[in-house]
């Protein structure tokens, strides 16, 4: 006779995860995909099935908002990681680490809207940069950096928001190889630049990986930088997302772009946990 | 090409830590020699220093004529076996003993028949493909062996590599270690805190303490000469006993100790200020109850403290006057805890040591 399976009580332990999970994840998710189609209006409380959101959103405003958020999230992590690897590396070799890692660390503490008008006090019109490269003849007027439509303030403030955020990954990256296994290296012959090729780069590529995506998630989805920072024409997802909802208020389309929004987070979120799989199983290492 | 090494008064510290306090020495081409000490001797960055990793105070390093301070690493043509095996663990066991030819600059057309020969000279045949993850213990040390012969360096350097294999599996590689080198008469440099390792391996043993070498000498040598207290004690098990010196005749000298006199066959020791007297448990031989005492002998009474058996023999601890001695006896020796005891040591088994 088949046994009845018992219930396990145990489960019931999962609860409090999971009811979090549930509650703010899926069901948020849920509303905000239902609110795509015109199904939940936590305002004004109407509820009709449509498709003109999703019929209207890819508008070109909102082709300009993706290219200029892909562009300056990529460029963000891009630079962030070029500014970072190179800094952890000689940070690693330094005496004085001890005093100017914790430096470093400082602006990912400092909330992102802080951050934003500290940089833009430092690139705005006649900001400090500005100033200085007058005074020394370099340009004869100032730059317009701040609210430009390259994003060059908002890839600035995200580079200096996220270099502290990669460093902490990288140098626990770099600082995890084994001093024997570069000394090994050495003993068979390799000079400093062939242990940085051949040992330290292959053993933490997959670390800067990482970072890269966990930066560009949190630079697309940035709405306090580019909003003081950023220009209005084109404006960020985020930003665009916000003026659909809260000057238009056009809640169905918002919805759309909030969804969209998730999606390309989403995709990024399987590869990050794809390659921290793949770390975990020693592909890298 | 094996070369000769002379380490000329070596000085090295960490901050206030004296880490080598003027080490000298000289190694002939092709010889296993064996830094043996207990851990913070100063052995390990003795090797350090030799494979250029840490750069002295002062003193020389010469491989052959060559001077070697200032020679970075990369360039000194010698390899090292770590702890760790320090694998590295991205690449393939091929890439891992491949990694020491590319950097030598061998031509790329010969690496598959030297990596197939270190392979084979190792017990690796196949396992090429391998990530050295998927390999145990044992098959990674016998890659970083391979590692290391096949650039065949001037200098082998080994920094305890048997230290994380069990017992059984230690003996065995060891073997093949010795085997390996003598195979390719390389200049081998052993560092360990075995001393049976050391024991079995070497020609030559360096025995260090607190920086110093205490004692150069071979395996029988520095086991049956030991040059003082400290490397008696440290190689191997010995009993020692505070003494002195009471009159020499002929062939012996007499030594007075708190349990009574000692006589010690004359190996022209000349100095006897500070002096203990030395002899080996394996050297103690059980005497009958009422037999006679052997000529030759120093006879020690006492009483049986307890016994452990250790498998191929029966150690007996025994109380003299306020000494506790260590006796190895046959296995199948029975007695029980509290009899009284006497020992025979003969007068070429006592020793005299230093300290």
């Amino acid at each position: 006779m088949k046994k009845k399976k018992r219930f396990e009580w145990g489960y019931l332990l999962l609860l409090p995860g999971l009811g979090y999970i549930g509650f703010f994840v899926v069901m948020s998710a849920g509303i905000m995909i239902a609110q795509s189609f015109g199904m939940y209006n936590a305002i004004t409380g109407e509820t009709a099935f449509t498709l003109e959101g999703w019929q209207g959103v890819f508008s070109k405003s909102f082709v300009d908002a993706l290219g200029f958020t892909l562009r300056t999230s990529v460029l963000s992590a891009l630079i962030s990681i070029a500014v970072t690897y190179p800094l952890a590396l000689l940070l690693q070799k330094s005496k004085a680490r001890k005093w100017l890692l914790p430096l470093i660390k400082i602006p990912y503490f400092v909330p992102g809207l802080v951050g934003s008008f500290l940089i833009v006090n430092l690139i705005d019109y006649h900001g400090l940069l500005n100033e200085v490269l007058m005074l020394l003849h370099i340009i004869s007027e100032p730059l317009r950096l701040r609210n430009d439509a390259n994003g060059i303030a908002v890839i600035a403030i995200h580079v200096w928001k996220n270099v502290p955020f990669m460093m902490i990954i990288m140098f626990s990256a770099i600082e995890g190889i084994r001093q024997d296994v570069k000394d090994c290296a050495r003993n068979l012959g390799a000079n400093s630049l062939q242990v940085l090729w051949h040992i330290t780069i292959p053993l933490t590529v997959s670390s800067a990986l990482v970072s890269v995506i966990l930066t560009f998630i949190r630079t697309f989805n940035d709405y306090a930088i580019s909003s003081t920072a950023g220009p209005m024409h084109p404006m960020s997802l985020a930003n665009l997302m916000k003026t659909t909802a809260y000057s238009y208020n056009d809640w169905i389309t918002a919805g759309c772009i909030g969804v969209l929004m998730t999606i390309v987070t989403v995709i990024f979120m399987v590869l990050y946990t794809v390659l921290g799989k793949y770390l975990q199983n020693g592909g890298g290492k | 090409m094996s070369v000769s090494l002379t380490v000329s008064d070596l000085k090295m510290a960490y901050g206030d830590f004296q880490a080598l306090k003027g080490v000298s020495f000289h190694i002939e081409p092709g010889q296993f020699v064996t830094l043996l000490g207990p851990s913070g001797c100063g052995k390990t960055t003795l090797l350090r220093c030799i494979a250029g990793f840490l750069e002295p105070q002062s003193g020389e390093i010469r491989f052959g004529d060559k001077r070697m301070n200032d020679v970075p690493p990369h360039k000194r043509n010698t390899a090292m076996c770590f702890q760790s095996y320090a694998l590295f663990p991205h690449k393939t066991i091929y890439e891992n003993i491949r990694f020491g030819l590319r950097m030598h600059k061998v031509p790329a057309a010969e690496h598959d028949a030297l990596i197939q020969k270190a392979m084979d000279m190792v017990g690796l045949t196949g396992l090429g493909g391998r990530k050295p993850y998927a390999l145990s213990g044992g098959q990674q040390q016998r890659v970083a062996l391979a590692r290391c012969v096949v650039v065949r360096p001037d200098l082998l350097l080994f920094d305890e590599p048997l230290s994380n294999l069990d017992a059984k599996l230690r003996e065995k590689v060891r073997v093949e270690i010795r085997e390996l080198q003598k195979e390719l008469g390389v200049t081998a440099i052993y560092v360990t805190h075995d001393q049976a390792e050391a024991l079995a391996i070497s020609d030559v043993i360096i025995a260090m303490n607190h920086g110093v070498i205490e004692q150069i000498a071979s395996p029988r040598t520095i086991y049956d000469k030991s040059a003082n207290r400290f490397v008696a004690d440290f190689i191997g098990t010995a009993n020692l006993l505070h003494c002195k010196y009471a009159g020499r005749d002929a062939c012996n000298l007499t030594l007075d100790t708190d349990i009574g006199g000692f006589t010690v066959t004359d190996d022209g020791y000349d100095r006897l200020d500070d002096i203990s007297v030395s002899w080996r448990p394996e050297d103690m031989t059980p005497l009958p109850e009422g037999g006679e005492i052997p000529q030759g002998c120093n006879v020690i009474s006492g009483m049986v403290r307890n016994s452990v058996y250790m498998g191929d023999r029966l150690d007996i601890f025994m109380h003299s006057g306020d000494h506790v001695f260590r006796a190895s006896v046959a296995r199948d020796y029975d007695i029980p805890e509290g009899s009284p005891i006497r020992f025979a040591v003969p007068y070429g088994k006592t020793r005299i040591v230093q300290g």
